[in-house]
């Protein structure tokens, strides 16, 4: 059951995420997005790295040299896509 | 006369045959497209594995056809082919590709509860070494035997999950028959390969509504 529970909020971890940068205007500094997903720094960091390697978001620079978090389309993809995916897996009991 | 008698009866099967697998095997790979997307967004283990069966079932089906086409043709047109040849393809190709198939399936619903390291490796050995065994031993009942020993374990091992939880599946049930009409499906490769035509086209139908049934299901969900 653990392990159940995990997976379906590693999905729901990567969902949030993705839904608060989009609420931002789709810009956001990884500080506040840290705070707004409610994860420990560590598991941030890891889902981040995740999201950036496989291309759901993107950082930018400004012409000040600050970090902006920024989604993709394949981020956009997964918002779009979020509960088809979620009905899939509880459909074929995945 | 037997030439003709052969020609008469063999013809239509082979019709049957080839419009059944031609369904089945479409219906298969498209399980398999439809479900790249949601899998390339999630690397989902159990979307993985889902998909992989279709795709290892669909090759299953199509080699089936082509051992027995190799069956027809030297029935209907005393065409000689070397024996191993048709066994590379029903023993070998056959066995393999439907062995990963059905391990996939059972892993794709069990993988939470049961973890394994290199679940693709395992699958491939246990594939390897039935079709071997099949392939060197010939005996085509031992295919289907061993086929239905992995069936067994599905069925155990979905029966203890779905008593765990209390609720019947129906997608247990679809996958149940789906294996069923492959065990069905392998005897007309057997040594008494043929069932009356009525009784194979009326398997035929229903397996294809099964697979039919599953596909509309995925097509909910990957719009």
């Amino acid at each position: 059951m653990d392990k159940i529970r995990r997976r379906r909020d590693r999905l729901e971890v990567v969902y949030d995420i993705l839904k608060i940068i989009r609420q931002h205007h789709n810009s956001i500094k990884p500080t506040p997005l840290l705070r707004y997903s409610n994860l420990s720094s560590q598991s941030f960091s890891e889902y981040l790295s995740e999201l950036l390697e496989k291309g759901f978001v993107k950082e930018i620079t400004d012409e000040k040299g600050k970090k902006f978090l920024t989604l993709t389309d394949k981020g956009f993809r997964y918002l779009e896509k979020y509960k088809l995916i979620l009905g899939f897996i509880e459909e074929f009991e995945l | 006369m037997d030439y003709m008698l052969a020609h008469h009866l063999i013809d239509p099967r082979l019709v049957v045959e080839l419009g059944y697998t031609i369904i089945v095997v479409s219906l298969c790979f498209m399980i398999f497209f439809k479900t790249r997307e949601i899998y390339d967004l999630t690397a989902h283990k159990g979307i993985k594995y889902f998909r992989i069966t279709f795709l290892f079932f669909g090759l299953a089906y199509f080699f089936r056809f082509l051992s027995l086409l190799f069956i027809l043709m030297k029935i209907t047109f005393d065409i000689y082919l070397p024996s191993h040849i048709f066994k590379i393809f029903s023993m070998a190709f056959v066995g393999y590709f439907s062995t990963m198939a059905i391990l996939s399936l059972t892993y794709s619903t069990i993988w939470k509860k049961l973890q394994i390291k290199h679940p693709l490796l395992l699958f491939n050995a246990i594939a390897i070494l039935i079709s071997c065994i099949a392939f060197i031993s010939m005996p085509h009942s031992l295919l289907i035997l061993s086929q239905a020993v992995l069936l067994s374990f599905t069925i155990i091992m979905a029966a203890y999950r779905y008593n765990k939880s209390r609720k019947t599946s129906q997608l247990f049930i679809l996958y149940i028959l789906f294996f069923l009409f492959w065990i069905v499906n392998l005897f007309i490769l057997g040594p008494k390969r043929f069932l009356p035509i009525e009784i194979q086209i009326a398997f035929q139908i229903v397996s294809i509504v099964v697979i039919r049934v599953i596909y509309h299901k995925v097509t909910k969900w990957t719009k």
